[in-house]
């Protein structure tokens, strides 16, 4: 095969894996462009944002995960939305309270060594989804 | 970082202010035959100052302290390891002269020995965390118990158990024991009262507690120690 010829074919192949690249990046790029076109409208999330916006979430005051104490009971309080229905719950007791205000406080008993406490605020509003906190409360008597 | 400094600063303090002392009744005695006791307004200030490091050195050793609670998968000489319920693995140092043992049963804790404590034990360490190493001062043997909620998917009578579901998808199958405590929310007064089977619903909401042992549970059977529903009219209304 002439020298020539040679030359030829591997220029022809350049010019083609070239060629090749350009459309396949032009592809992807229409691709893209047309999966940008189905995600939501700004509306619908402007909307969702509305909602999420004043929501007082479900913040627990006292006492602080992994607290260790000296006593049989302790003070739990915390915030959450207006009207809620909050349920606290260990293995030793369970209270329930209805609050109508964002805010609630309650004395809860403890069993000696560790007290896993679970509160779950339940919205009056039906839009909302319950909200829950787990903490974990070492009642450990000092003289040990 | 700081109240270690302090701590190792307060320490070495001590040890000091006790050579001082020492150096001070050996130096200052001129005569060689009488042992020679140091003025009493400065043996005040040595026993006031002595107490004061010995309080803050409590106070320190207080503050630092903190708990952690798991199931001991390893245990040697010196050392077990546990896993916590957020599958954290924690190394925890016991030491020979300081490190107590005890058995929380009901309301007391009984002192017991190391050798009372073995693999699969859930236990409560109370010491000194840093990172992932805990230099224990006393460890509790406990009972481990699980508390969650969420929405009875499946009731069977038969065989007195409910499918939950939680808010995080997980699913429990529980048993409903005679010695399982069942309570349901009075929707109208808000009280709690004592209920039966018969009263559980699918798409009731139920918040139980389940004792957790170390065996493998692969998927979510428990026997329920007590149970609350709160029933679905309460959201309807």
């Amino acid at each position: 095969m002439k020298k020539e010829t040679i030359v030829a074919i591997i220029m022809g192949l350049l010019l083609g894996g070239v060629v090749a690249f350009f459309l396949v990046t032009k592809t992807s790029e229409k691709e893209l462009e047309n999966s940008k076109a189905i995600a939501p409208t700004t509306t619908l999330n402007q909307e969702k944002a509305a909602v999420v916006t004043g929501y007082q979430t479900l913040e627990m005051s006292q006492p602080h995960d992994e607290e260790i104490v000296d006593k049989e009971s302790i003070s739990i309080a915390g915030k959450a939305e207006k009207d809620s229905l909050i349920v606290i719950q260990s293995p030793i007791k369970e209270v329930i309270l209805n609050i109508s205000n964002n805010s609630f406080q309650t004395d809860f008993p403890l069993a000696l060594g560790e007290n896993t406490i679970k509160i779950v605020a339940y919205p009056h509003n039906q839009l909302l989804r319950s909200q829950e906190k787990e903490l974990r409360v070492y009642y450990l008597k000092n003289e040990l | 970082m700081n109240k270690l400094l302090l701590y190792c600063y307060i320490v070495i303090l001590l040890l000091t202010t006790a050579f001082v002392v020492n150096g001070q009744t050996e130096t200052v005695v001129p005569t060689a035959t009488s042992s020679v006791t140091l003025p009493v307004a400065e043996q005040k200030d040595i026993k006031i100052l002595k107490e004061k490091v010995a309080n803050k050195v409590s106070e320190l050793r207080k503050e630092n302290n903190k708990a952690i609670s798991g199931r001991i998968f390893e245990t040697e000489t010196g050392f077990f390891k546990i896993k916590t319920q957020k599958q954290e693995e924690y190394l925890v140092k016991l030491d020979d002269a300081l490190t107590k043992y005890y058995r929380i049963s009901g309301n007391q804790a009984k002192e017991v020995k190391k050798e009372d404590i073995n693999k699969n034990d859930y236990i409560i360490i109370n010491g000194v965390v840093h990172d992932k190493t805990v230099d224990a001062n006393s460890i509790f043997i406990d009972e481990e118990y699980l508390v969650n909620s969420g929405k009875i998917s499946q009731v069977n009578k038969d065989s007195y158990s409910l499918k939950v579901t939680t808010s995080s998808k997980e699913e429990f199958n529980l048993d409903i024991e005679t010695s399982t405590k069942q309570m349901i929310l009075n929707i109208k007064t808000l009280e709690i009262e004592t209920t039966g089977f018969s009263k559980f619903k699918e798409g009731d909401t139920v918040h139980f507690v389940v004792k957790k042992t170390g065996e493998t549970n692969k998927d979510n059977h428990y026997s329920v120690i007590k149970i609350l529903i709160i029933p679905q009219e309460y959201f309807i209304k």
